[in-house]
């Protein structure tokens, strides 16, 4: 036990920033499905270092990211999704997370409002820009494919009515295996239909109680997980005849342990000032397996929660192929 | 039972203003011919399918009613989802509309891949050809009332070479 | 929100006041005055939606009143409050008011939002009731949504009557007395096109009559609002005494503060994560006593087992609640 601490603490000196920062998402050796909701901006301390400090977070893969939305955008325009009512939704998020972003990034982006024409600067852009607030051609690209490429953040728009949350906007260019297009529209129980577990947990219907009571300007948050092969954030329903095949090859591929990341999901829900509506946004982090095994803690607690994981979690993720390759090289060492 | 021609075919002659019971047929479902309206006064449609034609007609419906009106649709799954979802758009709520739809029927089957809708008979949980992109999709259950259909993926990704 | 007094005496919950400065005071009509609030350098405020309403404190007392802006961006609230001179004392201390006066406010609060799927909004006024109609008449025009408004007030007693014509121009009906009113009421009512919500705001006797006629003409229930202050948000909840059976001390839990922070305050270690009642780490043991229950977490079951509550949010019915701590 007390060489695992030494190691780990010698090990963190000298750790990458990106394992210093990774959200790690297990605190035991057992995960399950749960309301696991907190404030936001909260720091929270990892064996490794901390994450969670900022709303926003703009780190070193900021650019190559942005530029992955906008390729993905130019193939697939149907990933931005806005149902017209959602449009002073999507001014409010403009007027929010941008103010936002120039207070936990001072040095790096500007903004500024006069009445309802703003100014935005973002120096890792070279980008100095105006526009008017609810003027939709004021932001040549339209305001939300302009906010995305602002922020590595995936955005997803909530209308509150008829006592029930609707996914009614977004843009969703990094979807852990789900399809924007195809779920706006729906009420947030129908977009959690193929959840297992959750239903019978009672889990989504406590949680969109919570939603729908948060009042203006209070931030939570939450973290899910999955497993994704290579550095591939775009493993929408879309592409998905791209990259399923890889879950039937990766067991037995040497790379395992550098081709597979463990896929964080930092959610951020929060509701907007001035349209009421709820913004979820997804950040998503990937660690390569190798990356996790430098962190024995880490290394332990993801082995043995990929061994326990039951099975019909481990199918819905769609890591039941490989789950145990994985576990049994981080066990292993 | 009663045939498609003894039916009112047309949306015509719904008096501007209609804070009725808009019985929607779809087929040859006669499941609304017993239809309580609850005293309110009843007007009838009746479609072949919820073709374009068909759902312009009913949007013109819609657009002469006002509120009070209740809607119900009844016929195949595939034409009571697409009539619903255009009603959805034409601002009623989900306690303004009432669904019957036919346990066996088309349903609508989402492409998750190309987006494409198409049409089949197949039970859920079963496989259909895309005839957007013609990938072989297994057939879910997760629904969306906009579209209208379940979504559907690709059957065989994962062991596709 | 017209100034219901609310019945807490402590200092509303509040996740932190905003402290103003009186910037305006203007008559609007004998009784009604407007009143302006901001910030010492003239800064940007929080924004709000449409329909908030503030709650500002006067002396012991703490009092809603609806805002008056659009909520884009303001630099100012405004408030508009009727004179009750035997009410609590909330509209006769705002009526006191005078420019550089300061005051404590919460942060707004939505409880009478727009719907932002009306194909058509209709705002029914009566009164005071003008002020959150206002608000929402302000935001459809900004986002040139569709609006209408029935205003019901006594021949020269309307506040905001010029600007709700100038922003509502034709969709402006204006009613003197009950008759008329009940005759444009009658006509909106069964001549609206669908997807349209209505919007009422007035005394109550008021809302309940115009709500169950909407209802009696077939409106569902999802089209309708009304200006109602319970749900907003918990509310701070009577003081209570609780007694920690194994620690064997007794703790006071005043009103605005939860039961959790009461026992994080004693040096207690209780876990927890959302501290609002959904993620049910916070449980403890209730050997006596019945927890009024306000959390998400636990079943309707467990709830009236009594034997569990979440102490973020929840609080007690009587003076007294033991726990297994
Ligand atoms: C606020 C807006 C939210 C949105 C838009 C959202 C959306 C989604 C979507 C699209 C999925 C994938 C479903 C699929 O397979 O098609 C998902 C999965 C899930 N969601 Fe949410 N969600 C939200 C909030 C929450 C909250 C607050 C909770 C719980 C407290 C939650 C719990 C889950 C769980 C447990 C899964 C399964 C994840 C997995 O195993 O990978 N969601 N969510
Ligand atoms: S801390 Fe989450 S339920 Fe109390
Ligand atoms: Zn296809």
């Amino acid at each position: 036990m007390s060489t695992v601490i030494n190691e780990a603490v010698r090990d963190a000196d000298v750790l990458p920033e990106r394992i210093k920062h990774f959200p790690f998402p297990f605190s035991g050796d057992i995960y399950r499905y749960s309301a696991n909701v907190e404030p936001s901006r909260k720091e929270v301390s990892t064996e490794a270092g901390a994450w969670g400090g900022r709303l926003l977070h703009i780190d070193e893969h900021y650019l190559a990211e942005l530029k992955d939305r906008d390729e993905v955008l130019e193939r697939d325009p149907s990933r931005l999704q806005v149902l017209p009512h959602m449009r002073p939704a999507v001014w409010d998020a403009i007027c929010t997370l941008l103010p936002a972003l120039a207070e936990e990034y001072p040095d790096t982006v500007s903004f500024t409002r006069e009445g309802d024409l703003c100014r935005w600067r973002n120096s890792l852009q070279n980008l100095d820009v105006e526009f008017t607030v609810g003027d939709d051609s004021s932001l040549p690209m339209g305001p939300l494919r302009f906010l995305g490429s602002q922020i590595q953040d995936d955005l997803v728009f909530l209308d509150h009515r008829q006592d029930a949350l609707w996914l009614d906007a977004g843009v969703v260019t990094f979807a852990a295996d789900w399809s924007v297009g195809f779920d706006v529209g729906m009420k947030f129980l129908e977009v959690h239909h193929p959840v297992p577990r959750v239903k019978e947990e009672k889990i989504v219907s406590r949680a969109e109680q919570f939603l729908m009571r948060l009042q203006p300007g209070e931030q939570y948050r939450r973290t899910n997980w999955t497993l994704t092969i290579d550095r591939r954030l775009d493993t929408s329903t879309e592409t998905y005849p791209n990259w399923a095949h890889d879950r039937m090859t990766i067991a037995d591929d040497p790379a395992l342990p550098d081709r597979l990341h463990l896929r964080v999901e930092i959610q951020h829900m929060i509701r907007l000032p001035h349209s009421g509506a709820v913004l979820f946004m997804i950040r998503s982090y990937l660690l390569p397996l190798r990356d996790i095994a430098r962190v024995p803690v880490w290394r332990q607690n993801m082995g043995r929660v990929l061994a326990e994981l039951p099975d019909d979690m481990a199918e819905y993720k769609g890591i039941i192929h490989y789950r145990k390759a994985a576990s049994d090289w981080l066990l292993s060492a | 039972m009663r045939t498609a021609s003894q039916s009112p075919a047309t949306g015509a002659g719904c008096e501007p203003g209609f804070r009725g019971v808009i019985c929607v047929s779809f087929a040859t479902t006669d499941a609304l011919q017993d239809h309580d309206t609850g005293g309110m006064p009843r007007h009838d449609l009746r479609f072949a399918a919820a073709t374009p034609e068909a759902i312009a007609n009913l949007r013109s419906v819609l657009g002469h009613s006002r509120v009070g009106v209740r809607v119900v649709l009844a016929g195949p799954p595939a034409d009571v989802h697409a009539a619903a979802s255009v009603a959805a758009e034409c601002g009623l709520v989900d306690e303004e509309m009432t669904l019957v739809c036919d346990e066996v029927g088309p349903r609508v089957i989402f492409c998750g891949h190309c987006h494409t809708s198409t049409t089949t008979d197949h039970p859920i949980g079963t496989n259909v050809d895309c005839q957007g992109c013609g990938t072989t999709l297994i057939f879910t259950d997760h629904f969306s009332r906009r579209v209208g259909g379940y979504l559907g993926f690709s059957a065989h990704a994962e062991e596709a070479a | 929100m017209t100034g219901t007094a609310l019945q807490n005496k402590a200092k509303p919950l509040l996740d932190g006041t905003l402290q103003l400065e009186v910037t305006s005071v203007s008559a609007q009509t004998d009784s009604i005055t407007s009143i302006t609030f901001g910030g010492a350098l003239g800064e940007l405020l929080p924004s709000y939606v449409p329909g908030s309403h503030l709650v500002v404190q006067y002396g012991t007392g703490a009092n809603a009143y609806s805002l008056t802006g659009s909520g884009s961006a303001p630099t100012e609230y405004s408030i508009s409050v009727l004179r009750i001179e035997n009410g609590a004392g909330g509209s006769l201390a705002m009526h006191a008011l005078c420019v550089g006066d300061l005051v404590q406010v919460s942060h707004p609060r939505s409880a009478f939002a727009p719907a932002a799927t009306a194909s058509h909004h209709l705002l029914i006024a009566a009164g005071i009731g003008i002020t959150p109609v206002l608000s929402h008449a302000r935001y459809a025009a900004e986002w040139g949504a569709s609006a209408s408004l029935i205003y019901v007030h006594r021949p020269g007693t309307g506040a905001h009557v010029a600007e709700a014509r100038q922003l509502l121009g034709p969709g402006l009906t204006e009613c003197l007395d009950r008759s008329s009113f009940q005759e444009v009421l009658t006509r909106q009512l069964t001549t609206q096109q669908l997807g349209t919500h209505l919007y009422v705001c007035g005394p109550n006797a008021f809302m309940d009559s115009v709500l169950k006629q909407a209802r009696d003409l077939g409106w569902p229930k999802s089209l309708l609002h009304s200006e109602a202050f319970s749900g907003a948000a918990l509310d701070d909840g009577e003081p209570f005494e609780v007694r920690l059976a194994r620690s064997k001390v007794t703790l006071n839990v005043p009103a605005g503060v939860s039961l959790l922070g009461t026992l994080e305050n004693a040096g207690l270690t209780v876990p927890n994560m959302c501290r609002k009642g959904i993620c049910g780490e916070c449980a403890v043991p209730v050997l006596r006593g019945e927890p009024l229950h306000r959390d998400l977490y636990l079943t309707d079951q467990e709830k009236d087992d009594n034997t569990t509550m979440m102490c973020c949010v929840s609080r007690s019915l009587g003076q007294e609640l033991e726990l297994d701590l």
